[in-house]
């Protein structure tokens, strides 16, 4: 038992090491000098450069792009969490007829890949004018979330004790306010967990961004610091494309150790189902 | 939006174009056809177009990589020279989204810098005849020397590159060079001078590997960047009969003999080690890095390099620009000859009010002061010849001035790689795998002429002639 | 009341279902009429083409490159993941087998292994792209400060190896979840198994083999379709980080790199669409196996 314990954590540091190295070597090299990087990628910086942050966060536009991607995510995200909720719980608690077509329609399109739809969801989207705009990405973003959350809320709303429902509606509550005063609440750690999840992806997002959203000016995160990386022409920043990468991971870091056990108690229940 | 004709945004931009192009074409033959009468008053030599002096001028510039300073600066000359006028200036970055409408109302602006990737479709416009032929500015006398017509005042290309169905309807601002960089303070101190033939080039390279420094690096991850020298190479040995041959994809045209001579050129530049090792996999950021740190002597590159570096190049390192060496002792074009293209392209729409405004706004903006001024604030060559004569300039733009001087009328461009996007990666692909010496130069000929025949014969495919 | 329920639903449903068919059934639906046509982008110009962009397809060399590569991925990326997620999740809890809790630091190391599932698959890509860096990238470092400097290499310019660094990315980003996923999977199962595995003298190979993997099956079939979404896909960590991209030479091609280009560089929305229907084909094979698989195992079983 020894041997293997001792095996464990030999496994275990490695992986860490491997997982950890590029990541602190990143918020290394986010404080280094161009010619610090470029000759000696591996020290430590010796002069902090504070102003790589500074001048990634305005010259690089990572600020702007920052706040592209807290537009559309946030937008996104209250949308995706208000239609999927909805959705969930009509479908979760309402029998009715066609309730486990419009079931279906929502979670199989969970696994069509993304590719099929993207050509002619570039020309839908043009033709509703919206390329280029904050409320494209939004109706998009939210549109490809929402069956995943009605997946991952419908088992959720179904276990939820219909008791207490039961005495509101006796109350004379209408089923308006039945979803959005007891139901919802009850709901909350599946909420928070979808919620996480979903920002995540949608924080995340690549592909949706770099084909209906060709405006530098409204470019998301990733979508800039991509841009950022493969620029010709521009002049070369190799400090500031460290330190904006650094921005980039740095809130959902925080937001994950934060939230942690919200995610590892919602990834239990999606595994347990 | 980026300072520089970059392939990667030029292929950007011509794909926009594509997709925005049916929106147009719809909305522009709906237009009615009613013609608002231009306003215009009496010709003279200093008038040559006979603005009016009380008309307003409307002007739509893009404000991208160069900023729009220097389209402001113009109209500032503008209303200096017609006082009653006003100039009303708008520096924008979706010119296509914002002009379609206005084309399709017949109430275009007076000029319009037509750049970006939201373009306006050219080859739309000119088809609904809502462009300018600019043949009557191009024989106007320049603006800052009467004895010269404007059309000679610009560099060479500049005008084909404006051309539409045989009509000059735009006029590009920039001009953009390639060719192969050195640093001259690297070569003065080892005593190295800058190959002018291919046999003088591979014996440096043997001098500068035995000084423990790599001959060449290139951008290994974007291979178009090694395409370059390459097809100079070819273009030089073939003269323009080659570079029409291969844009008109003709039968064979990949199999000539300058485009074999320059192939077995790389191969065996590569082959003999003279590539920096680890360039196959440098995106041009690392390459270019590299070649500033002087682990290697020569890169390929376009004339924004010196721009591009600015913050990474030593001190003292003195960056300079010079025309790809000359295959053989027979080449059709003289070794000084080099790939050139402009961009920027300024246009006057033939249904604007005030169109002989536009025409003079052009002259002004075109003449020597405006892009002398443009040179000095942007360090970018302007398309207008001698518009960095007096100047002190830094080493790289000296040297780009230095080369297009020095090559005269012998200029060249390919179109292949705007015209067919699929040939262009068919041949960068190649090429990558040639100068890894993992295809022989008739390997790479027989794939690159495979992927032309395909294109050549999908009907699919919209084809152009040169 | 019934009134009241029936608005309730409509109002609860149709704003979602209409979002829904306007972004996603319209555009999914519309792909296979597209597929079927040579449509360049100009409106009214799409002419019925049969199943010709499909017969193109199967001769188009850069495409069966990309179908080659997504099949080695497919079959790399889930294994690789899935073996070293179990691997280290079953490490977590070996100390914890007689009856007391999981390694000491187990949830720290759960936080750091799943730091690169948060991250943008851009940022990664990024971020790798410096680490193959050959002349002075973290492996290639890494590789000559212990004296290997034989395997130093230029790791995404050759085409033998290319795919594998792009391959160990995409497990690498993933790795973390899953193995949070089979933690929690294991720590869901009752202790009192393990402590009469250790009765009967099971060490922890055997304990793993017949106890752990048995209990923890369904977890591991929803992590195989869920990578193999994974490896059919790829595309920002090619597009961001090989050489071309998707080289050299078409060595780490992917179908979605593949149908993006030919629609948005080449504006073939027509032959692009095509891909796009094989690429759903095959999702939809793989799904339909790896249910069946389950299932017929589970039969087995019963």
């Amino acid at each position: 038992m020894r041997i293997s314990r001792g095996l464990a954590h030999a496994a275990m540091l490695a992986w860490g090491v491997v997982t950890a190295l590029p990541l602190l070597w990143a918020v290394l090299s986010s404080f280094k000098s161009d010619h610090e990087i470029l000759t000696a990628p591996w020290s430590i910086p010796q002069h902090p450069q504070w102003t790589n942050w500074s001048r990634a966060w305005n010259e690089a536009d990572i600020g702007r792009y920052f706040l592209n991607s807290a537009i559309v995510v946030g937008g996104a995200l209250v949308l995706t969490m208000l239609l999927g909720a909805l959705v969930a719980y009509a479908l979760a608690r309402y029998e009715f007829p066609g309730n486990r077509l419009v079931y279906h329609t929502f979670v199989a399109a969970m696994f069509f890949p993304v590719f099929l739809a993207l050509v002619p969801l570039f020309f839908v989207v043009k033709q509703l004018h919206l390329l280029d705009t904050y409320a494209g990405l939004i109706l998009v973003y939210a549109a490809y979330a929402v069956p995943f959350t009605v997946f991952f809320l419908h088992a959720f709303f179904r276990t939820l004790p219909s008791s207490i429902a039961e005495a509101a509606f006796l109350d004379g509550c209408g089923h308006g306010a039945v979803f959005f005063r007891i139901m919802l609440p009850m709901a909350r750690p599946g909420l928070v967990a979808v919620g996480i999840f979903n920002f995540l992806g949608l924080w995340n997002q690549y592909l949706l961004p770099l084909v209906l959203n060709s405006d530098p000016d409204r470019y998301v995160l990733a979508q800039g610091l991509a841009a950022l990386s493969v620029s010709q022409g521009y002049r070369s920043d190799w400090s500031g494309l460290f330190a904006g990468l650094t921005i980039a991971m740095i809130p959902v870091l925080v937001a994950y150790v934060a939230f942690q056990r919200h995610i590892r108690a919602g990834m239990t229940t999606g595994a347990v189902r | 939006m980026s300072p520089s004709p970059t392939r990667r945004s030029l292929l950007r931009t011509a794909f926009t174009a594509g997709v925005a192009a049916p929106l147009l074409s719809a909305c522009v033959t709906a237009g009615s056809d009613d013609d608002p009468k231009s306003q215009s008053g009496a010709k003279s030599a200093d008038n040559p177009f006979g603005v009016k002096d009380d008309v307003p001028l409307e002007v739509v510039a893009f404000k991208g990589g160069y900023g729009d300073e220097y389209t402001k600066k113009a109209a500032t000359a503008y209303e200096q020279r017609f006082p009653a006028a006003k100039v009303d200036h708008k520096g924008i970055q979706k010119v296509g989204e914002a002009l379609q409408p206005r084309f399709v109302a017949n109430t275009p602006p007076d000029v319009v810098d037509n750049t970006g990737a939201g373009r306006l479709d050219l080859a739309t416009l000119v088809g609904a005849g809502q462009v300018s032929d600019l043949a009557e500015l191009l024989d106007a006398p320049a603006h800052d020397d009467p004895a010269v017509k404007v059309r000679d005042t610009l560099l060479p290309g500049v005008v084909d590159d404006g051309t539409f169905d045989g009509k000059c309807v735009t006029l590009n601002f920039t001009y953009t060079v390639w060719g192969l960089w050195y640093s001259k303070s690297l070569f003065a101190q080892r005593g190295w001078t800058y190959p002018r033939t291919w046999d003088e080039m591979l014996t440096l390279c043997e001098s500068i590997k035995a000084a423990g420094i790599a001959p060449w690096t290139y951008q290994g991850k974007y291979p178009e960047y090694i395409n370059d020298p390459l097809l100079s190479m070819a273009a030089k040995v073939g003269g323009p009969d080659l570079v029409k041959a291969v844009d008109n994809l003709q039968p064979n045209a990949w199999k000539a003999d300058g485009l074999k001579a320059a192939a077995e050129a790389f191969a065996e530049l590569a082959g003999k080690g003279y590539l920096m090792s680890g360039s196959e996999a440098l995106s041009h950021t690392e390459a270019q890095a590299a070649w500033c740190q002087q682990k290697a002597a020569f890169i390929p590159c376009g004339s924004w390099l010196e721009s591009e570096q600015k913050d990474v190049t030593p001190a003292g390192f003195d960056m300079v620009m010079g025309a790809v060496p000359a295959r053989t002792g027979a080449d059709k074009l003289p070794v000084a000859a080099v790939l050139a293209a402009s961009s920027e392209s300024f246009l006057v729409p033939s249904k604007a009010k005030n169109r002989a405004g536009g025409l003079e706004y052009l002259r002004i903006l075109f003449g020597k002061k405006s892009a002398s001024d443009f040179a000095k604030t942007a360090n970018t060559l302007p398309s207008v010849g001698g518009a960095l004569d007096g100047l002190t300039l830094s080493s790289g733009l000296g040297s780009v001035r230095d080369a297009v001087t020095a090559a005269g009328r012998n200029t060249f461009t390919y179109r292949f790689r705007t015209w067919y996007a699929p040939l262009a990666k068919a041949v960068d692909d190649a090429t990558g795998e040639l100068v890894n010496r993992r295809a022989t130069p008739t390997e790479w000929a027989d794939r690159i002429q495979k992927a032309a025949d395909a294109i050549a014969k999908d009907s699919s495919v919209k084809k152009f002639t040169r | 009341m019934r009134h009241g329920r029936y608005r309730f639903l409509a109002w609860a449903l149709l704003p979602a279902l209409a979002l829904h068919a306007v972004f996603v059934l319209s555009p999914y639906a519309q792909a296979f009429y597209l597929s079927l046509t040579d449509w360049t982008g100009v409106a009214g110009n799409a002419h019925f083409v049969g199943l010709s962009n499909y017969r193109r397809l199967a001769s188009d060399s850069l495409f069966l490159d990309a179908v080659r590569n997504n099949a080695t991925m497919l079959v790399v990326v889930p294994l690789a993941t899935v073996a070293l997620g179990l691997f280290l999740a079953s490490m977590l809890h070996v100390g914890g087998r007689d009856g007391r809790s999981a390694v000491r630091g187990a949830g720290g190391y759960q936080i750091v292994y799943f730091f690169p599932q948060l991250l943008s698959l851009v940022v990664i890509a990024v971020l790798w792209g410096f680490v193959y860096n050959p002349t002075n990238g973290l492996l290639n470092g890494a590789l000559r400060g212990i004296g290997l400097d034989g395997l130093a290499r230029s790791w995404l310019a050759e085409p033998s190896v290319a795919l594998w660094a792009v391959m160990a990315v995409l497990v690498w980003s993933s790795v973390g979840f899953y193995l949070v996923l089979f933690s929690a999977a294991i720590d869901g199962i009752p202790k009192e198994l393990y402590e009469a595995a250790l009765l009967d003298g099971a060490g922890p190979w055997a304990t793993f083999w017949r106890l752990t993997l048995p209990l923890v099956r369904d977890t591991v079939q929803v992590a195989f379709v869920y990578l193999g979404i994974v490896a059919l896909d790829g595309f920002a960590v090619v597009q961001v980080m090989t050489v071309g991209p998707g080289g050299p030479d078409g060595a780490t091609e992917v179908i979605g790199l593949s149908l993006y280009r030919t629609a948005f560089t080449y504006g073939k929305f027509g032959y692009a669409s095509a891909m796009g229907v094989a690429l759903f084909f095959a999702t939809l094979t793989l799904a339909v196996l790896a249910l069946r698989a389950g299932r017929k195992e589970r039969l087995e079983l019963a």
